[in-house]
């Protein structure tokens, strides 16, 4: 700890091994917050791993080409269907595997010190096996984020999570909130193992 | 209910305590603020106030339209609002009624069901948390006005952008048509124009179906033409629909400034894919071919009226000079030689106007020449040409589909100073032929023979004198019997004195004329076998009919039919 990152927004910095919670109404607003994110990564030279639900990954990979790069695999961008909701169904297990499977890679073959990864969390709306279990591998990530240095962004569009009860099961799985461009520490967030617990 | 790590619990009362508690409150606040329905802030509060107060129920009720105000109690719902205290008796956890409204506002309630009433802070918060979500709910209604309102707004402003765009693409339309009317491009501009603003094959055809002008690619030919039957029930359906119709694989529409002009604006369409904007040329097209249409008839008009008016003077005889400026106005030579030709006759309705354009339309055939005009019963024609007049007399009955039909032609002049007298003798020539009697035909005055002499002297009293010498008793006997001696005498003397020949001339019984001979000889006592006494008889007879002839020629001039 004690080291800032940029977020790539104005003023607002994060620390290594946080896990935040950006909520955003529209592409448009999404944009706003993935983009910078993803620039300030590629220019301080991390691992950046973007997973996107309603966007082409090759056409959010053409909104970064100016950027300086590491190397051509500094930046990769996935499709939901190709990670989250691999085989069809939401497996958290295997989605854990894939972001730890990803960092030991970046810091096993690459000399990179940091990963930051975004999620656009929209696939978990669809009505797919395993989708009801986003909760328990959101307080799970908590956990497996300190075995690497990495920070997590997990984008919720409020225009398609309009459940407020689910809303308020996401807020206590992140122990940040980054809304209306500010990052504050989460005071709803709850450990992992009591939440875990207490959702047995 | 589990308690989140970072939301202390409400009666920790250190600074800290409450300094995460107005974050907790601060955060959820923005959420609400940042929410797109009214349920997701609804359950962002329900779920919140589990936390803040050790309640057992939660729920939210809202108005469905902004309410009465802030100082409204719950005490009508039997439930009460928090500064009344708990009111529900009988078993069961207590309710407590937080209002959520805002400045603007009130939109509902949040009620708390709880075993033990909420202490201060638990009230404060949980009184904190509903106005929030007031906040958040008015906010949420006005931006959805504002949202409803702007898409109106904009809904408008398509409909008006559309509107003005039509408007802009119909003045170009008329902009561009209106430069073709007044250039007097005629029926070739308007079909190209139309061509230009639609990008499809334009005709411009007459009423019957014949091209008149055709612009753009593929021009079919030959032309295309509906039957008769055809044409005339498309002519209908367009006119009655006043706009155009789809045809086969065109569209046509039809325009008639006036009962008997007709014109028609065709867009070949095949695959029927044509825009309100190009059927809205196509009708702005038509409008300017009606302009086009009723100018040229008022020009056929103007021209026919204005040569009238030169045939009329030139038979009157008039200023050479004048005459010969408007003929070149006409794009007519007048510096030819004409000779009068007058038509006498019918067709078989005795429409005179159907007898004129026989006329008119036979001159044109034989190449006699094109002015005419009517003048009293007879039609009168400037021949430029000379022509095998018999065979022009025949062309005009085959033309009226029968009737009656006689003609009298003047002589030649090689200037205009000449059709006066040219009229003079096409009359003489026709009067001579009337007096002679026989079957209708083309009678020159050149080829009157001693008729022509006698219709020229000077002093027609001599002639009377003459004629009177010799046929004074049989001219007494007619008028006094109603008798027909004189002319029975001329037939005879015309026909060589053969019996069969002059009583089939008179139309009467040989007998009969053996008859009137008689009583010639008994009262004239010529012999008429004596060779001398023929010839003076027949110039005699000749003489008075040639006399008659003028004197109805003097008659009907004072007085024209």
């Amino acid at each position: 700890m004690g080291t800032t990152l940029a977020t790539g927004l104005p003023g607002v910095s994060m620390n290594v091994s946080d896990h935040i919670c950006a909520f955003y109404r529209g592409v448009q607003e999404r944009d706003e917050v993935l983009l910078p994110y993803l620039r300030a990564g590629l220019r301080a030279g991390d691992k950046c791993i973007c997973v996107v639900d309603s966007t082409d990954p090759d056409a959010l990979c053409a909104e970064l080409t100016d950027e300086p790069r590491v190397d051509d695999d500094q930046l990769s961008a996935f499709r939901s269907e190709d990670s989250y909701l691999l085989h069809g169904r939401f497996a958290p297990d295997d989605m854990l595997d894939f972001w730890e499977s990803v960092a030991r890679s970046a810091f096993a073959f690459h000399d990179y010190t940091l990963v930051r990864a975004v999620g656009e969390m929209t696939w978990a709306l669809r009505d797919l096996p395993g989708v009801d279990l986003l909760v328990a591998y959101e307080a799970e990530l908590n956990r497996q984020l300190h075995k690497y240095p990495q920070v997590v962004l997990c984008l919720y569009d409020l225009e398609r999570f309009t459940d407020g009860e689910a809303l308020m099961e996401i807020l206590r799985t992140h122990p940040q909130v980054l809304m209306s461009r500010m990052l504050v520490d989460n005071p709803w967030y709850i450990e992992p193992d009591e939440l875990l617990t207490h959702q047995r | 209910m589990i308690c989140p790590d970072g939301v202390p619990d409400a009666h920790d009362v250190t600074p800290r305590a409450t300094l995460s508690r107005m974050r907790s409150l601060m955060i959820l606040a923005q959420l609400m603020l940042e929410s797109s329905t009214e349920r997701q802030i609804t359950q962002l509060a329900i779920g919140a106030a589990r936390t803040l107060a050790a309640c057992t129920r939660v729920h939210a009720e809202l108005d469905e339209e902004l309410g009465p105000g802030p100082d409204m109690t719950m005490s009508t719902r039997g439930v009460p609002d928090v500064a009344s205290g708990p009111a529900a008796e009988g078993r069961g956890p207590r309710r407590w009624a937080y209002p959520l409204h805002s400045g603007r506002g009130h939109v509902g309630w949040l009620i708390v069901a709880c075993d033990t009433p909420p202490d201060d802070e638990e009230h404060f918060l949980l009184r904190s948390l509903a106005q929030h979500a007031g906040v958040a709910l008015v906010n949420l209604r006005l931006h959805e006005q504002q949202r409803a309102a702007v898409a109106e707004a904009e809904r408008v402003n398509a409909q008006l952008h559309e509107t003005l765009e039509a408007l802009r693409r119909s003045m170009d339309v008329h902009a561009r048509l209106t430069a073709v009317a007044a250039s007097g491009q005629g029926r070739q501009g308007i079909a190209e124009a139309v061509h230009e603003l639609t990008g499809l094959p334009v005709a411009v055809e007459d009423g019957f179906g014949n091209l008149r002008a055709w612009a753009g690619p593929d021009r079919p030919d030959p032309y295309p033409k509906d039957s008769e039957a055809d044409r005339e029930r498309l002519l209908r359906l367009a006119l009655r629909e006043g706009r155009p119709v789809r045809e086969g694989d065109r569209w046509i529409g039809v325009s008639r400034p006036q009962q008997d002009v007709t014109g028609a604006l065709v867009l070949f369409d095949p695959e029927g894919l044509a825009t309100a904007h190009q059927l809205t040329a196509l009708e702005h097209g038509l409008t300017i071919l009606g302009m086009e249409l009723a100018r040229l008839r008022s020009l056929a008009e103007s021209e026919l009226r204005v040569r009238r008016d030169l045939v009329e003077e030139l038979l009157a005889g008039t200023d050479e000079d004048s005459a010969l400026r408007r003929a070149q106005a006409l794009r007519y030579d007048l510096e030819r030689p004409h000779r009068v030709v007058i038509v006498e006759g019918h067709d078989r309705d005795h429409d005179d106007e159907a007898f004129l354009h026989g006329v008119r339309r036979a001159a044109r055939d034989q190449q006699v020449g094109s002015l005419l005009i009517r003048r009293g019963a007879h039609v009168v024609v400037l021949a430029d040409h000379d022509a095998d007049w018999e065979r022009f007399r025949t062309a005009i009955l085959d033309e009226v589909r029968g009737g009656r039909c006689r003609l009298g032609i003047g002589n030649r002049y090689p200037t205009i100073a000449g059709i006066p007298r040219s009229l003079h003798e096409a009359e003489v020539a026709l009067r001579v032929q009337d007096a002679a009697a026989g079957d209708a035909r083309a009678t020159c005055y050149e080829a009157l023979g001693v008729y022509q002499l006698l219709a020229e002297v000077r002093d027609p009293a001599a002639t009377e004198a003459f004629g009177r010498t010799w046929l004074q008793p049989l001219l007494d006997y007619d008028e006094q019997r109603n008798a027909d001696l004189v002319l029975t005498l001329s037939r005879y003397l015309d026909h060589g004195g053969n019996y069969d020949a002059s009583a089939g001339a008179l139309f009467i019984h040989r007998s009969t004329l053996k008859y009137r001979l008689h009583r010639i000889r008994e009262i004239s006592g010529y012999d008429l076998s004596e060779p001398d006494t023929r010839f003076n008889l027949q110039l005699a007879c000749r003489a008075w009919e040639t006399l008659n002839a003028l004197r109805r020629d003097v008659d009907d001039t004072a007085t024209p039919a």
